[in-house]
């Protein structure tokens, strides 16, 4: 039992970088655009978390990573918004540009191309009441408050999208922008929202990575979250709850993953593949029918060109 | 006569002043860490095209470039999106390693063919799931390929670090352990240098340079390429499709038959990508074998228009920014991301100025109208 208690313990430690981009994307595809550059975004957050955390603390380092987060995220809204770009390639475009900046600032601030010093992360915390229950000690005491935060965003992001005005009109500009905009919902403030929040998820849980899980930034430590987290987006059917399932049933292939290397069953790299393969299966309706919104990846411009 | 030729202009000068543009801001980050861009940008070309060798580098630089770029100029002019040409290369690769590695004793022009094929092979194989589930299943195929991508490099990964590994490497008793890489491939699957060829024009590289007949081979394909989408029927049907799916289908196209031949074609390309390095500069696969190439992919087609000559171009150019990128790094101390960083301010700024054109034309054209 211990051992299974573990178990859940790291892969919950997996699941919460995934579920918050997943949570993020949620509300940038929900506005109808496509974001993968969330795997750049997750970057730019691992880094600058790092580089905040060295100088001005834990909380500093969260906080400077989600504003970097949302500032790449502007980018994409500016270029996919407000220029009607191609989602994709803008997308495309994003993940060479953070990484280039990563590895830039990387050797600019730390003078290393691939690693940041150590940093220390936030204060653990013990869940009361459950932590008195010697079973679920695993995942009750000792755990970063980041991984309550990350729960707690399900709820809060069920909670804005369907009992908010504002998470109301986010997706009614992405199933219908013609109509909202009849309506007089101001589409592209609303995307630029979405894409934005999705840059501020992404960033804090890039910063999820270097600052609590590894105390430091080391290069591609991402290693295709960002594109995980919108499999798991898909996979959860753009819900959030949807989200959290896919999101924790890919933390748990994770965790086992690493479990698998020492016993030599299942060749771990096929347990990599679990995510993008159920994505996979999902989409093609073998699992169950995929319900994307319905103007995502499309431009929106009132003349309608 | 006069609207035509101001179109053409504008057209030919969008990459450029996307090129302007990050030059300018990459400037910002070399002031911001102390060093002059002039001089930076003047190292960069000297020692970019100051010799015959630093040129092969280019030229050997830009050829998976040429190969990616068409691949997903091509499934661009059908209107759809081959992301998967990363995964895709990956697996053609792969494939021509294996051919590489397990055949022996045959002669060269029958082996490296052989490879060459069996590598398109496996691009089709890696381009045919999302292109099905596309026709058939309505998946989107950006979502498709990202997926397959990743499943290639974990797929990958098992091949050449279980399956296939080289077990029988000679690794002198206490220095290091033996590299995860499958077996060196037979002489007669490796691609010949360009050198001989070159030597016959007075130029000589040393044999530190990779250039090889890939490069040619590359060149080839893309007046075929042209040749292919302007003059014949298919290469209609291409067009047609990309520019108004409905449309051709009243005028009795099959858009889905020419996507999926479309698209099986791309993966084709996409395969060949690797072979340039895989079959000359490394003669075996191993866990660096170089990533990217798929998504730089898409910055060529974008920068060349998708025009398969311009795409040569832009190879060119990445070429050399790469190249001039290891001189920078060596010469200045200027780190080589500035040069990756200025490809994603490209990008970004192409596709942008793109949409202003493309806007200013049309208001052009109606005011005539």
């Amino acid at each position: 039992m211990g051992d299974i208690m573990e178990m859940l313990a790291s892969a919950l430690r997996m699941t919460i970088p995934v579920l918050i981009t997943a949570l993020g994307a949620i509300y940038s595809e929900r506005s109808g655009v496509t974001n993968i550059g969330l795997e750049g975004m997750m970057m730019t957050g691992a880094f600058w978390g790092a580089y905040g955390a060295l100088h001005y603390g834990p909380v500093g380092g969260f906080l400077l990573a989600i504003a970097m987060g949302m500032l790449v995220a502007l980018i994409h809204a500016v270029v996919t918004v407000t220029y009607r770009v191609d989602q994709i390639v803008s997308g495309v475009a994003i993940n060479i540009l953070a990484y280039g900046l990563a590895r830039f600032f990387s050797i600019a601030l730390f003078g290393m191309a691939t690693t940041s010093p150590s940093v220390n992360g936030l204060p653990k915390i013990d869940i009361p009441i459950l932590k008195n229950i010697s079973v679920l000690k695993p995942i009750a005491t000792d755990i970063s408050p980041i991984i309550i935060l990350g729960i707690l965003l399900v709820f809060v992001t069920y909670w804005v999208l369907e009992k908010t005005v504002f998470g109301l009109r986010l997706k009614a500009v992405g199933e219908n922008p013609l109509a909202a905009d009849t309506l007089g919902v101001k589409v592209i403030p609303y995307r630029y929202l979405g894409v934005i929040i999705s840059g501020a998820f992404a960033g804090l849980a890039g910063a999820y990575l270097s600052i609590e899980h590894t105390h430091m930034y080391v290069e591609g430590m991402t290693q295709g979250k960002g594109f995980i987290a919108l499999a798991a987006m898909i996979f959860g059917n753009w819900m959030p709850y949807g989200s959290f399932w896919a999101s924790f049933l890919f933390g748990f292939a994770e965790a086992i993953s690493m479990r698998v290397v020492q016993s030599k069953v299942v060749p771990y790299q096929f347990i990599k593949m679990i995510p993008y393969v159920l994505t996979l299966l999902v989409l093609a309706g073998v699992v169950r029918k995929a319900q994307p919104p319905a103007s995502v990846g499309i431009p929106y411009s009132r003349e309608g060109d | 006569m006069n609207k035509r030729f101001k179109i053409i202009l504008l057209q030919l000068l969008t990459p450029i002043v996307a090129i302007l543009f990050a030059i300018a801001l990459s400037s910002v980050l070399i002031v911001a860490i102390g060093k002059n861009p002039i001089e930076v940008y003047q190292t960069m070309i000297e020692f970019s095209l100051g010799s015959a060798d630093s040129v092969g580098e280019i030229l050997f630089n830009a050829t998976p470039l040429i190969f990616s770029g068409l691949a997903v100029a091509l499934s661009f002019k059908m209107g759809l999106f081959n992301i998967g040409v990363e995964g895709q290369y990956f697996i053609g690769a792969f494939f021509a390693a294996f051919v590489g590695f397990t055949l022996s004793g045959i002669p060269a022009f029958i082996h490296l063919p052989l490879a060459i094929l069996a590598a398109m092979l496996g691009g089709v194989l890696w381009a045919f799931v999302p292109i099905y589930l596309k026709v058939r299943r309505g998946v989107h195929e950006v979502i498709s390929t990202i997926m397959l991508n990743y499943i290639a490099y974990s797929l990958i990964h098992y091949f050449i670090a279980d399956l296939f590994m080289d077990r029988n490497q000679k690794v002198p008793e206490g220095l290091g352990s033996p590299l995860i890489r499958t077996p060196h491939f037979a002489e007669t699957a490796l691609m010949p240098k360009l050198h001989g060829f070159l030597s016959f024009f007075g130029i000589d590289l040393p044999n530190s340079v990779y250039l090889n007949w890939f490069f040619v081979i590359g060149l080839l394909l893309t007046v075929g390429m042209y040749y292919l989408l302007w003059h014949t029927p298919f290469g209609y049907e291409i067009r047609a499709v990309g520019s108004n799916p409905k449309a051709s289908e009243a005028a009795g196209i099959n858009p889905n038959k020419v996507y999926f031949k479309g698209f099986l074609l791309s993966g084709a390309i996409a395969g060949l990508i690797g072979l340039s390095h895989l079959l000359s500069f490394y003669g075996y696969m191993d866990l660096d074998f170089p990533k990217n190439f798929g998504f730089n992919g898409i910055a060529v087609a974008l920068m060349g228009n998708n025009n398969p000559f311009g795409i040569v171009l832009a190879a060119l150019l990445f070429g050399f920014l790469n190249r001039g990128a290891e001189g920078v790094q060596t010469f200045m101390g200027v780190p080589m991301e500035t040069i990756v960083i200025m490809q994603g301010i490209i990008i970004l700024s192409v596709v942008v100025a793109a949409n202003i054109l493309g806007r200013y034309i049309k208001r052009l054209e109606k005011k005539e109208a």
